[in-house]
């Protein structure tokens, strides 16, 4: 079966990132024979000054395929997990979706678009979870990442939210690499232009310093966007300034 | 910058000042880089990149100060 993990508010300035505990959870997820994990996704919620949270308010979520007797197994790792290496102070949520089973995916997805817009509520998250049939629930402190964890589950399913975690290993900069050889690669979906279009294989791609994707249509997309130089190739990758609205 | 160099924790430019944010790190001796996913400035070493800022609607805020 295929479900989605997501966490939110597990850090406090000093400790591990919300990605970490994303990693090291969908890592166990393997290591306990449960199933296989995919690539983790950041998520940009709503800054507001009404919402508590640490320094950004993001939602890291990864999506697994498991057996169907394991879910249980991974929600009680998980929950004990959070509970036992979040940061002191934290409001650590957690949500885990089952996917194929979803009641209606339309409303997590729609949660997750509103909680980028608008303020909302435990209450608001604890009921929507209740109508869909997703497992939702805090670890600690206020348990307000609830929230951010229903909204992270929701973006990723949507499929065209945030960025992935971790950076693609190219090469050094200034290296030139082909959109053939970039679609290869396992960690890269497709390779398209900042305004949506695909590339030809043939076009060509200067290497820029960490190189990261984006979350479109489901897929890891690489941004490319026009070369600054006149020579060499027409494209580059993009600078991660280009991607921090994604 | 200059607020930041005066001990305000407001930064004065807005969430995409990049030049202006690296110049700040340069001079600051609390910097310390945050987790990658959260880094967006090119710089490696950018107020936005901090682990000490806080993101506010129209800039950040230095949590160290």
């Amino acid at each position: 079966m295929r479900i989605l993990v997501s966490i939110d508010d597990t850090d406090d300035l000093e400790s591990r990132g919300t990605g970490e505990l994303a990693s090291l959870i969908a890592a166990d997820i393997e290591t306990n024979g449960w199933g296989k994990s995919s690539f983790i996704t950041r998520h940009q919620l709503l800054v507001h000054p009404d919402i508590p949270y640490t320094s950004h308010n993001s939602a890291m979520c990864f999506a697994a395929e498991i057996r169907e007797d394991a879910l249980d197994k991974v929600i009680a790792h998980a929950s004990s997990f959070l509970a036992r290496e979040s940061a002191a102070g934290s409001d650590p949520g957690l949500c885990v979706a089952a996917i194929d089973g979803l009641a209606a995916p339309d409303e997590i997805m729609a949660f997750g678009r509103r909680a980028k817009e608008s303020v909302l509520t435990k209450d608001e998250a604890y009921a929507a979870a209740r109508r869909l049939g997703v497992h939702l629930s805090e670890h600690g402190g206020t348990g307000q990442g609830v929230i951010g964890a229903l909204a992270g589950a929701g973006l990723r399913l949507g499929g065209n939210d945030g960025r992935l975690k971790g950076a693609i290993p190219l090469g050094p900069p200034g290296g030139v690499v082909s959109v053939a050889d970039l679609s290869r690669r396992k960690d890269v979906d497709a390779v398209r232009t900042l305004d949506g279009r695909p590339l030809d294989g043939n076009e060509m791609v200067r290497v820029g310093e960490k190189v990261k994707t984006v979350m479109l249509e489901g897929k890891a997309v690489l941004l490319v966007s026009a070369a600054a130089a006149a020579d060499g190739p027409a494209w580059q990758t993009c600078p991660r300034q280009q991607l921090k609205r994604y | 910058m200059e607020q930041m160099e005066a001990g305000l924790p407001e930064f004065p430019c807005g969430t995409e000042d990049w030049l202006t944010a690296a110049r700040a790190a340069a001079l600051c001796v609390a910097f310390s880089p945050d987790v990658e996913e959260e880094q967006v400035a090119d710089e490696a070493r950018s107020c936005y990149n901090c682990r000490y800022r806080r993101w506010s609607v129209d800039s950040i805020t230095c949590c160290k100060r």
